[in-house]
C-alpha cells in the first residue's frame, strides 16, 4: 500500500537519496537499516510528508502524495492520521504543557467531543504504563519516559501505519524491552511498521523484512531480516555492524 | 533596562500600555501574513531565544560584566515583526515567572525593548546598508543598528523615568513615583548605555550576526524594500513627542539645585555593577542649571548630532577610498 | 601529540563564563523546581482567581498613597507568605529582596535631599508588589498561569506560544549550558576572543533553535496541526477561592474607604 518509485531527493546540494523503489505492504514489520548519513531519516520523513522527493513518486493508499497536494487541509489531515510519526528527537516532538494535553491534542485535532477524547488519551496512556505522568510537564522527564510519551502521543491518532525513527535510542534495557513487545503488539494488531534502528539486540522478533541502505545513498538488499542479521560479513562490509 | 513596578505612575504603565496594543496587533497580523498560520508556534522558539540572550553575561574591560538585549539582532535575524512578538512575550515572562520587570510596567519596558529597539535597529541596518554597500559596510550597519537602537531604547526609557517627578507629585510637590527628573535620569541612563551597554549591544549583534551569515546565509530576514524616509521620520518623532510630557504640566523643576544634580548623576540604575564616573563627561551640561526643558532638548539633539557625525565621517571615509 | 605538555597558564579573566553558567542554572532549576508543588491554602487557589486578584492589588498599591492601606496589604501578603512551608518562603523572600535592595541604593540621593516619606513610601508598594507576584508564580504550575493570561484577551494560539516558549527556555537553556561548560573547560589560558566565544555560542543557540523550530513545526504537521488550537483546561473554583475572593474585595473597598477618608 505503500509505493515508491524511483525516488530521489536532494537536501540543499547533498544527494541524500538516490532512484529508491519500494513496495511496503499493509501489516509488514520492516526494518530500516544501513550506517549514519545513508538517507534513512531523510526516507522516513518522505514517507511521512514531511520532505517531497525532487523526481519520482511516492503512492500511498492509492493517493500520489505530493506537495501540493497536502497543502489542502483536509487531504492534510487524513494523510498525517492515517501514519503516525516517532522522531529521534523525543523533545522536538513534545509541544504541548502537559502529558495529557500532548496524547490528547490529535484526537482534539480531530475533532472528537471531549468524553471520546479522555477515553482515548487514557487507553495511550494504560498502554505505554504513563498514567502516572498524566499531569507531568513533557520537557521535564526522562529520556525514556519522553519516548513513551512521544509514542502514546502518535498512537492516540489511531494510524494505520507507524513510523519510527531510532526508537531505542537512549533507552535502558527495561525500556527497550517494553518498547520492542509494545510494537509486536501492534503489528500484531493490523498496523504497518516502518522502524529504523541500529540496535539489533533488542528487536528479535518483530521484523519479518530488513532494507538495507548504502552509503551512497541507494537501497543495497531487501531481505527477510533473519537472513540479513545472520549475515555477518554482509553487514560488516557496509558498515552496519 | 527592565523597569520594575512603581518607578513609573499607573497612569504611565496604563498610557504605554494602550500604544503598545494597536502595536501587537499589526505585528501579530503582519507576522501571521509572512508566515503560516501553521507556523505560528515557531514564535515560541524565537521569544526563548530571545530570553536566553538577555541570560549571557559579556565581558568588560576591567573583568566585570553586562548583558545585552538582543532586540537588534533578532529584527535583523527575524524581522522587526516577529522581534517585536518575540521580545514582548520574554518580557512577559520574566516579568511574570522571574519578577524581572515589573507587571504593570510591562508596557512601558515592551515599548522600549519590543518596539522602539527592534523597528529602529531593522531601519538603520536597512538604511545604513542602502548607503555603504559591502561587506564593510555591512558590518557597519549592524553595529551602528545594535548601539543607536540600544541608545534610543534607553533614552526613551529615561524620559518615561524623567517625567514622572513633573506629572506626578503629592501636595507638598514631592515626587510621587521616580524621584530623578530628567536632567538626571536622560545622562545617567543614555550616558551608561552610549559607553558601555551599547557597545556590548553593538558587538554581540554584529559577532551573532556574522556566525550566522558564515554558517547559514540563507538564514537572513529577506523583508521588503524599506524606505530610509521613515527613519528620520522616527528620530523626529522622537524629539518632537517628548517635550509634550513637560508642555502639558508647564512646570519648571526647581526642586533640585544644580550642586545635587551633579551628585544624583553618579548614580546609575539598572544594568551596571561597577561604578562608572560621569562627571567628568556631563558636569558642565547638568552644572550650567539649565532648565529642564532645555537639558531635554539639549540631549536629544547631541543624539541625533551624534549620528549625522558617524555618518559623515564614515562617508567621507568611503569617498576616499 | 603522544608526549606531555609543559604549560603554565597565564592570567585571565574568565568571571563571564562562570556569570553565564550561574545564570542558566538558575533558570533551569526555576523551572526544575515546579514540579513539586505543596498543599497550603494558597497552592489551591484557583489560577485565575489567584492571577486576576493579585494584578489588581498590584494596581492598587501602585496607585494608593495611603500608608495605612500600603501596610495593610503587605501585612495581608506576609500573612499569605507565612501559610507556605519554610523552603518556599526561604526562596520567595531571597528572590524578593533584590529589587528593594536595588531600589533603596537608588532612592540614597533621594533620601538625603529630604524626599524622605515618598521613598518610604515607594519601597513599601515595591515590596509588597515583589512580594505578590513572586507568591503567584512560586505557588502555581506555570503552564496553568500561561492558561490563566486568557483573562487578558490573549488568542489561544498565543497561549500555546508562551507554553512553547516556556518549554524551548529549558531546552535551549540546557543547550547553552553546555556549550557554556565546553568553553569553560577549554579556557585553559588566555581567550584574546572572548566575546568570539560567546556570540559563537549565542549563534549556534540561535542555529538549533532555528531547526528545532523546523522539526517541531513537522511534527505538528504529522500530528494534524494546521493553525487552530484551544487551551482547553478547565479550573475548578471552590470555597477557598470565595474565601479569597472575599478578602481582595475588602482590601479593594479598603481602598477607597481610606481614599475618602
Amino acid at each position: 500500500m505503500i509505493e515508491i518509485k524511483n525516488l530521489s531527493f536532494k537536501y540543499k546540494t547533498n544527494l541524500a537519496l538516490k532512484d529508491i523503489n519500494l513496495e511496503i505492504r499493509e501489516g509488514e514489520a520492516v526494518a530500516l537499516i544501513g550506517p549514519n548519513g545513508s538517507g534513512k531519516s531523510t526516507f522516513l520523513k518522505l514517507i511521512n510528508g514531511i520532505v517531497f522527493g525532487d523526481s519520482g513518486s511516492y503512492v500511498f493508499y492509492g493517493q500520489e502524495i505530493t506537495e501540493k497536494k497536502l497543502q489542502d487541509n483536509k487531504f492534510s489531515k487524513l494523510f498525517h492520521k492515517s501514519i503516525g510519526f516517532v522522531f529521534q528527537n523525543s523533545d522536538a516532538q513534545l509541544f504541548c504543557p502537559s502529558v495529557y494535553e500532548e496524547v490528547a491534542f490529535g484526537p482534539r485535532q480531530m475533532g472528537m467531543d471531549d468524553k471520546e477524547v479522555d477515553k482515548r488519551v487514557r487507553d495511550c496512556l494504560k498502554l505505554l504504563d504513563i498514567e502516572k505522568l498524566k499531569d507531568r510537564e513533557p520537557y521535564n522527564l526522562s529520556g525514556g519516559e519522553k519516548r513513551k510519551v512521544a509514542i502514546a502521543s502518535v498512537l492516540s491518532l489511531n494510524p494505520e501505519v507507524l513510523v519510527l525513527d531510532e526508537p531505542m535510542n537512549g533507552i535502558d534495557p527495561k525500556g527497550k524491552r517494553f518498547l520492542r513487545d509494545l510494537i509486536i503488539k501492534l503489528n500484531k494488531s493490523g498496523k504497518t511498521i516502518i522502524c529504523s534502528t541500529h540496535d539489533f539486540e533488542y528487536v528479535k522478533g518483530v521484523f519479518q523484512r530488513a532494507v538495507v541502505f548504502s552509503e551512497e545513498h541507494t537501497i543495497l538488499r531487501d531481505d527477510a531480516y533473519d537472513k540479513v542479521i545472520e549475515d555477518e560479513e554482509f553487514l560488516i562490509q557496509n558498515n552496519i555492524k | 533596562m527592565h523597569i520594575p513596578d512603581n518607578y513609573l505612575s499607573p497612569s504611565t504603565c496604563a498610557a504605554f500600555g494602550v500604544v503598545m496594543i494597536p502595536v501587537w496587533k499589526r505585528t501579530v497580523a503582519k507576522v501571521k501574513k509572512e508566515i503560516t498560520k501553521k507556523k505560528m508556534p515557531m514564535l515560541g522558539i524565537c521569544s526563548a531565544f530571545s530570553f536566553l540572550i538577555m541570560m549571557f553575561n559579556l565581558p568588560l574591560p576591567g573583568g566585570s560584566t553586562g548583558h545585552a538585549v538582543g532586540a537588534a539582532l533578532i529584527a535583523i535575524l527575524l524581522g522587526p515583526y516577529a522581534a517585536t512578538i518575540s521580545v514582548t512575550i520574554a518580557l512577559v515572562i520574566q516579568a511574570l515567572f522571574f519578577s524581572d520587570g515589573g507587571i504593570l510596567a510591562i508596557g512601558a519596558n515592551c515599548f522600549n525593548m519590543a518596539f522602539v529597539m527592534p523597528f529602529s535597529a531593522y531601519y538603520i541596518y536597512n538604511f545604513t546598508r542602502k548607503m555603504f554597500r559591502g561587506k564593510k559596510g555591512e558590518k557597519v550597519a549592524v553595529l551602528l543598528a545594535g548601539y543607536i537602537s540600544l541608545n534610543l531604547a534607553a533614552f526613551c526609557a529615561a524620559i518615561e523615568f524623567g517625567i514622572q517627578p513633573i506629572l506626578f507629585k503629592d501636595a507638598t510637590g514631592a515626587a510621587m513615583y521616580c524621584p530623578y527628573g530628567l536632567s538626571a535620569a536622560i545622562p545617567s541612563m543614555v550616558g551608561s548605555h552610549l559607553l558601555v551597554a551599547g557597545l556590548i549591544e553593538a558587538f554581540v549583534t554584529l559577532g551573532v550576526y556574522s556566525y550566522v551569515k558564515k554558517v547559514d546565509p540563507n538564514f537572513i530576514y529577506q523583508g521588503s524594500e524599506v524606505k530610509s524616509k521613515p527613519m528620520y521620520g522616527l528620530l523626529i518623532g522622537m524629539i518632537v513627542l517628548c517635550p509634550i510630557g513637560l508642555l502639558a504640566t508647564g512646570t519648571a523643576w526647581g526642586e533640585w539645585a544644580p550642586e545635587e544634580v551633579k551628585d544624583l548623576v553618579g548614580f546609575i540604575p539598572k544594568g551596571m555593577e561597577k561604578g562608572f564616573n560621569f562627571n567628568s563627561i556631563m558636569p558642565d551640561y547638568s552644572m550650567a542649571g539649565l532648565s529642564e526643558a532645555a537639558s531635554y532638548i539639549i540631549s536629544a539633539l547631541a543624539g541625533v548630532a551624534i549620528i549625522l557625525i558617524i555618518f559623515k565621517i564614515l562617508n567621507s571615509r568611503r569617498n576616499r577610498v | 601529540m603522544f608526549e606531555k605538555d609543559e604549560y603554565i597558564p597565564k592570567e585571565d579573566k574568565v568571571k563571564f563564563i562562570d556569570k553565564s553558567i550561574l545564570a542558566f542554572l538558575n533558570i533551569l532549576s526555576v523551572m526544575k523546581r515546579k514540579t513539586s508543588l505543596g498543599n497550603g491554602y494558597v497552592y489551591s487557589l484557583n489560577p485565575v482567581v489567584k492571577l486576576g486578584f493579585t494584578i489588581l492589588i498590584i494596581i492598587f498599591l501602585s496607585l494608593s498613597r495611603n500608608f495605612l492601606f500600603i501596610w495593610t496589604v503587605n501585612v495581608y501578603l506576609f500573612l499569605l507568605l507565612a501559610s507556605l512551608n519554610g523552603e518556599k518562603i526561604k526562596d520567595i523572600l531571597k528572590v524578593s529582596i533584590i529589587v528593594p535592595i536595588f531600589t533603596l541604593v537608588i532612592l540614597i540621593p533621594s533620601i538625603l535631599a529630604g524626599n524622605k516619606l515618598n521613598s518610604m513610601m515607594m519601597l513599601s508598594k515595591i515590596l509588597g508588589t515583589i512580594i505578590a507576584i513572586n507568591m503567584v508564580s512560586y505557588t502555581t504550575r506555570w503552564t496553568h498561569l500561561t492558561k490563566a493570561l486568557k483573562l487578558m484577551h490573549i488568542p489561544d494560539i498565543f497561549i500555546l506560544v508562551f507554553d512553547i516558549t516556556l518549554k524551548y527556555i529549558y531546552i535551549l537553556g540546557e543547550f547553552s549550558l553546555e556549550m557554556l561548560y565546553a568553553l569553560k573547560l577549554r579556557s585553559v589560558g588566555v581567550n584574546n576572543k572572548k566575546y568570539g566565544s560567546i556570540t559563537g555560542i549565542i549563534g549556534s543557540l540561535f542555529l538549533k533553535s532555528k531547526d528545532m523550530a523546523e522539526e517541531m513545526y513537522s511534527a505538528m504537521e504529522c500530528r494534524g496541526f494546521s493553525g487552530e488550537y484551544s487551551s482547553n483546561i478547565k479550573f475548578k473554583y471552590t470555597f477557598k477561592d470565595f474565601i479569597y475572593c472575599i478578602l481582595n474585595i475588602l482590601i479593594i473597598v479598603l481602598y477607597f474607604y481610606i481614599g475618602r477618608m
